[in-house]
């Protein structure tokens, strides 16, 4: 699986990410796969359990802004919905902003897993 | 991981400095304040969001010389505008592509690095400016003098003196409403007062005797001559208010006060106040120097003569600045020799320079502050010493990192008044004690000190704490915070504490001795004039002959036995003392009847043996009921009581009562350096 195939299978925009990053593959490569230790998720998921909205708040925030920079242009708008509604620690009405969320991530950092496995690293 | 993702794209180029929220980028900035080129801030971070961090910059100064990028996925336009109107220079949303960063980092750095060596040359210019015209006048008006035949140093001291009474003149009135700007250029302007000379005949310059009438209204015509110098400049000059002061000194610095000055006789305040400082100028030079047709004169002798009236009237007003300022002349005048530039032209650069507040901070202050920041933490470091600096506005507390360390607190810390931690460091009332003194302090004592109890991570220790209090140098001032450090005092501390109990013990039988009992009774009867008390002497029956018997060592032995007994039969709050010898004293609060509690005591120190020595009591008790609350009467009367024991029947225990009191008062007036001269007669020298 290349880089290009991975951003394809999780709907993200690999040109716009390649070019910000001076075109250089490697650079992006190596924050998609810092992606993975990135707490933020964890730290959303915890805080909404604990119904804290304003920390849920800023790891919602940190997620778009992730996605936004990594170009999972998927995640960033689900992560950026949510963070909107929890702006101001205010508790979500829809519940499907965080589903989505779920979904989104689950699905980028298992595509980013498979990357990893084929390339050996 | 935004973080990193934006450290990676800088990298190589810059050394970076990592914050991962808004505290720890204050703090970073307070470590770091002159090394750090460019800050780059999110807005949404825990603890202090990147607004809040633009605001401690813009309180500190910061914002002045650090330049900040934002870099937000935030793109509401109030956010936007919110960063740019709290001095943030660009915005950078997400995603950031590495080349805008690149490219808006190094044209950031550029600006200020460009705007830094601008401001320095500004600087430079500015000052090289005041002293170039300066010395321009200086030329010019020597020319004058030196066709005069007056010495070089009249123009600059007539200028020192003008500057001095001006600056006088301001602190004791604002009738005038000089400016610094207005007395810097009177200063300047006055050494161009005797400019009209120039046209005047050096036959009467510089004649030696009197002049003649004719000759001397020739003279007379200089005033007006160097106001027609002036009225004659460009039409480009007139209105430069430098001229204006000018023409004004010339023409007026031989008016007097009554109007009977010359050319134009003007009266009081008619005569503006340029002319009448510089008129009192050089009056008084020309009294202190040597001239043609006169020695000079003492400095004493020539206050005393302008002050007698006899050059003539001033304004009472400038008359009374040079009595105040009259003793420090000589010396301030000898001091301008080798200053060349006036203290209120410096003073008056300096203000300029504020006006523009990014020239507030030049390199060279920089580096000095550097320097000192250097000096300062190594102190701190080595110190061993809890240092902080609190601020209330924004409200923070900065403390140095051994001190942090210690109390387990971040070094910085904001709202420190409502963080649980810090509030744990201090109990409440030494908190409250500190808040009071440092707010009660004056800009001119600002010190306070005071010992508390500090909470290192649960070890309890005392530490003295040393603070001043800052004040503003506004007026009036305001308390802006406090610096400050904390010093463990905790061993030497307790070490006076042990020995106050040593000195207010008995060392043989741990008992309190009598003059710390003393103290205490006396507090305990003033404090409760109304309870009911009683103080009880006793001594030991035949303890003479045990000392005798089976020697001193065995004598301390049963004193410290019947020491134990009596701190068992009493009760917690009761005072019990060694006062002499074999003699203790026991005093007690009671109510209801005391018979029976006397009563248990009695017989539980009384009876049985100590070895083969029978310990036999006799005791005499006094109640205030009965004698009042005077201490030196209880111990009295009870020793009364107890000296009718020891006559008639030892080993008992008897109440001073009304009989007593009355056969006391007739017939044995004992005064109290009667009773302890019989207390330390049967005292055996090494039972003390």
């Amino acid at each position: 699986m290349t880089l290009r195939e991975l951003y394809t299978a999780i709907g993200g925009d690999y040109e716009g990410v390649l070019g910000r990053m001076m075109n250089r593959e490697s650079m992006v490569e190596k924050f998609v796969l810092k992606f993975l230790q990135d707490a933020s998720y964890d730290k959303l998921m915890e805080s909404m359990e604990a119904e804290n909205y304003e920390e849920a708040f800023r790891a919602a925030h940190t997620i778009k802004g992730v996605g936004q920079n990594l170009g999972f242009t998927r995640l960033y708008q689900s992560a950026g919905a949510l963070s909107e509604a929890l702006r101001g620690g205010c508790r979500p009405q829809d519940q499907a902003l965080l589903e989505r969320v779920e979904e989104d991530y689950r699905q980028t950092a298992g595509a980013i897993r498979a990357f990893q496995e084929a390339s050996g690293t | 991981m935004n973080r990193s993702i934006l450290a990676d794209m800088l990298e190589g180029t810059y050394e970076i400095i990592e914050a991962e929220d808004g505290l720890k980028a204050v703090a970073a900035l307070q470590q770091h304040e002159t090394d750090i080129d460019l800050v780059l801030l999110d807005i949404v971070m825990p603890d202090m969001d990147g607004f809040q961090v633009l605001e401690v910059m813009n309180a500190r100064h910061w914002i002045d010389n650090i330049p900040v990028i934002m870099i937000s996925a935030e793109t509401a336009t109030s956010h936007v505008e919110r960063a740019y109107s709290l001095g943030c220079t660009d915005f950078i949303s997400r995603p950031f592509d590495a080349l805008v960063v690149h490219r808006r980092v190094v044209n950031t750095i550029l600006l200020y690095a460009k705007q830094k060596k601008l401001v320095a040359m500004v600087t430079d210019q500015i000052y090289e400016k005041e002293r170039q015209s300066g010395l321009m006048i200086d030329i010019l008006s020597h020319i004058v003098e030196f066709r005069n035949g007056e010495s070089a140093q009249h123009v600059i001291n007539v200028r020192t003196l003008s500057d001095l009474f001006l600056s006088r003149l301001v602190e004791k009135t604002d009738r005038y409403h000089l400016t610094r700007a207005d007395i810097s250029r009177i200063t300047t302007a006055a050494s161009l007062h005797d400019v009209g000379k120039i046209a005047i005949a050096s036959e009467i310059l510089n004649k030696p005797g009197r002049l003649t009438p004719e000759e001397f209204a020739i003279m007379k015509t200089h005033s007006a001559v160097g106001s027609q110098m002036m009225d004659d400049l460009p039409r480009f000059y007139q209105d430069d208010p430098l001229v204006k002061v000018a023409r004004d000194i010339c023409r007026w610095h031989h008016e007097r006060y009554d109007g009977r000055g010359y050319p134009d006789g003007l009266v009081g305040d008619e005569i503006p106040i340029s002319a009448q400082v510089v008129a009192l100028a050089d009056v008084y030079d020309a009294l202190t120097s040597a001239r043609v047709y006169k020695p000079a004169f003492s400095h004493e002798k020539a206050a005393e003569m302008i002050l007698g009236g006899e050059c003539g009237v001033f304004n009472p007003l400038l008359l009374e600045c040079l009595r105040d300022i009259a003793s420090s002349l000589p010396e301030r005048l000898r001091d301008v020799g080798s200053a060349r530039v006036s203290p209120t032209s410096i003073s008056n650069l300096e203000t300029e320079m504020h006006r523009y507040e990014e020239l507030s901070a030049s390199e060279r202050t920089l580096r000095l502050l550097e320097h000192e920041r250097m000096k300062y933490s190594f102190f701190a470091a080595m110190s061993q010493e809890i240092q902080f600096e609190f601020t209330l506005d924004p409200p923070m507390v900065t403390l140095n990192a051994w001190g942090a360390h210690k109390l387990g607190l971040h070094e910085t810390i904001l709202s420190p008044m409502q963080d649980a931690q810090v509030l744990k460091c201090l109990v409440a009332e030494d908190q409250e004690a500190l808040a009071a003194a440092l707010h009660a302090t004056t800009p001119a004592q600002p010190v306070v000190k005071r010992d508390c109890r500090i909470n290192l991570q649960g070890d309890h220790r005392w530490y003295q704490v040393v603070a001043r209090a800052t004040w503003s140098s506004t007026d009036p001032p305001q308390y802006t915070g406090a610096i400050g450090k904390a010093i463990d005092v905790h061993d030497s501390r307790l070490k006076l504490v042990e020995l106050e109990r040593r000195a207010s013990h008995d060392p043989l039988t741990g008992l309190l001795n009598h003059a710390s009992a003393r103290e205490r009774i006396q507090s305990l009867l003033e404090e409760y004039p109304h309870k009911k008390f009683a103080l009880a002497i006793l001594d030991l029956d035949r303890f003479k002959s045990a000392n005798d018997t089976y020697g001193h060592i065995f004598g301390d032995q049963v004193l410290r036995y019947l020491a134990g007994k009596l701190r068992e039969c009493i009760r917690g709050e009761d005072i019990a003392a060694r006062v002499g010898g074999d003699e203790f004293i026991i005093f007690l609060n009671y109510e209801g009847d005391l018979e029976p509690i006397i009563r248990r005591i009695f017989n539980s120190l009384s009876g049985g043996f100590y070895e083969q020595f029978p310990i036999s009591v006799s005791m005499g008790v006094a109640r205030t009921e009965l004698v009042g609350t005077d201490y030196q009467s209880l111990l009295q009367s009870a020793d009364q009581a107890l000296y009718s024991v020891k006559r008639t029947d030892k080993g008992h225990y008897r109440f001073f009562d009304r009989a007593m009191k009355a056969m006391f008062s007739v017939i044995s007036p004992i005064d109290s350096s009667g009773v302890s001269a019989a207390a330390s007669e049967e005292k055996g020298g090494s039972n003390l």
